[in-house]
């Protein structure tokens, strides 16, 4: 430039072309006009205001030629933008490709040209989330990461709970609650965690990790409900990995009904929420302890109280067929008897008519020897002094005294003479 | 304890004592001895019955709780 160049033109101060500048700038966009811009967040960093360097999606850090814009957000704008990005699971990182909403500025102590944000287009980046979970999703399932754990068996009786979770929280109580009401002997080994920020993912992973190394029957990641921003932990890829690779089996019981994070995708069991889980893992063992203890017990006692009832109807029924039997048996034996007592009766009537009759018969047969009758008709009887009768010769001698019996009485006579009957 | 053996000799020999009786092989010499023997299996059958039935009382309420649920 030559020095009557110089003459003619007009030199400015920094400060004057800063507002040449300035005006310039609204000239063409308008006194904060607003405009989208669209890029790929390279840098960002927070403190009370938002910085953000902004690049073309895709460039690389290595051309040292990339446009970069310096966008910020001032503090009474970031706040309630990042409140709201943070309920909707939205971080602004490196590598999030973004619409921010703003106007043109430019701060002359700096020495930029800069943008300040108003809004940050927040569905754009929900469907920038969506496709990053989606892609997570399928890189897993590619990696046969989401079935991993679903592989790993389960204690039958799992009580001791490893538990990965921010104790006084909701999610908390909910689900050690249920273990504590269901009567079991839970013990729960807990690692405390933050279950949302930044932090959150790194301390669950180490989490999962140190109980896995423990031994526990099984992991347990509880959360309770929140924004998709108080979630996203859940979402996070190490989480994922970390489920995946461990050795036991992972439960979780994250968010509400209808939340499904990540990590619920990769676990073995997934309850809707932590109270839940609480339930199906109390379920888990009331359901052994019933089949294993419960029930057979039940059939202890009904074989018992059967064996009992058959044994008291066994004697009992002894008791009276005992009964009966010698009953019958004496009964018997009284018929028996009865019945030879009558056969005797009759015997012995029997018996007793017949001779009644034989002695009826010898009365009469000795009426027809009856010597009075003899000596009525006309017949005598001699007997010898001594008594005797005399039935022949030979029982007298001449001389002897003799005495006949006549039918009215006697007199006395002497042998003077024996004649033979004639022969 | 008498002398008739365990639950089932004892229950074996009553139901003989008894078949006897429904075959009609017991004299009236026998009947007496039989039933006296009879009578002594049947009440120590009972007496053991009733001494388990007291040992089942005392432990079926422990068992019932096991069962609480079914």
């Amino acid at each position: 430039m030559s020095d009557e160049g110089l003459s003619n033109e007009t030199v400015h101060e920094v400060g004057e072309f800063y507002q040449l500048l300035t005006a310039q700038l609204e000239s063409a966009f308008g006194r904060r006009h607003p405009h989208w811009v669209r890029g790929e967040i390279a840098k960002v960093y927070e403190k009370s205001h938002m910085y953000v360097d902004l690049v073309d999606a895709g460039s690389t850090s290595s051309d040292s030629k990339r446009p970069v814009l310096n966008a910020h957000c001032w503090a009474t704008q970031w706040a309630p933008l990042k409140r709201k990005l943070a309920s909707e699971g939205v971080t602004l990182s490196p590598g999030v490709i973004v619409n921010f909403y703003g106007y043109v500025d430019v701060y002359a102590p700096q020495g930029k040209i800069g943008f300040t944000i108003t809004q940050v287009d927040v569905q754009g980046l929900l469907g920038d989330v969506a496709r990053r979970r989606q892609e997570l999703i399928a890189r897993l399932a590619s990696e046969g990461l989401i079935d991993a754990n679903k592989k790993v068996s389960i204690s039958p009786v799992p009580l001791r709970v490893g538990l990965v979770a921010s104790p006084g929280t909701e999610g908390y109580s909910d689900f050690t609650g249920q273990l504590l009401r269901s009567g079991y002997g839970f013990e729960i080994v807990l690692v405390k965690t933050a279950v949302q920020g930044e932090a959150a993912p790194q301390q669950i992973v180490a989490a999962v990790e140190t109980l896995d190394r423990d031994g526990v029957d099984i992991i347990c990641l509880v959360r309770g409900g929140g924004s998709k921003g108080d979630l996203a932990a859940f979402d996070d890829e190490r989480v994922a990995r970390a489920i995946a690779a461990c050795s036991t089996a992972v439960f979780t019981g994250i968010g509400h009904t209808g939340d499904e994070s990540v990590a619920d995708l990769v676990a073995h069991t997934r309850a809707i929420t932590p109270t839940k889980l609480g339930e199906e893992i109390a379920a888990l063992v009331d359901s052994w302890h019933r089949r294993h203890v419960r029930l057979p017990a039940q059939k202890v006692l009904d074989a018992t109280n059967e064996l009992l009832d058959e044994a008291t109807e066994y004697a009992a029924e002894r008791r009276r067929t005992m009964i009966f039997a010698v009953r019958d048996r004496l009964r018997s034996e009284q018929r028996h008897l009865g019945a030879q007592r009558g056969q005797l009766l009759v015997h012995s009537r029997h018996l007793l008519s017949s001779t009644a009759q034989a002695l009826a018969s010898a009365r009469q047969l000795l009426g027809a020897y009856d010597p009075s009758k003899r000596l009525a008709q006309g017949w005598s009887i001699v007997t010898t002094s001594d008594g005797g009768v005399v039935r022949s010769l030979d029982d007298v001698a001449l001389g002897d005294s003799v005495r006949v019996l006549v039918s009215d009485g006697s007199f006395d006579s002497t042998v003077s003479e024996k004649n033979g009957a004639p022969s | 304890m008498s002398d008739i053996g365990n639950w089932n000799e004892a229950a074996n020999e009553l139901d003989a004592i008894v078949a006897s009786f429904d075959e009609g092989e017991v004299s009236v010499d026998d009947l007496f001895v039989k039933l006296e023997r009879a009578t002594l299996i049947i009440e120590t059958l009972e007496s053991r019955l009733d001494a388990t039935k007291a040992k089942v009382d005392e432990l079926a309420p422990r068992l019932a709780k096991v069962t609480e649920g079914e």
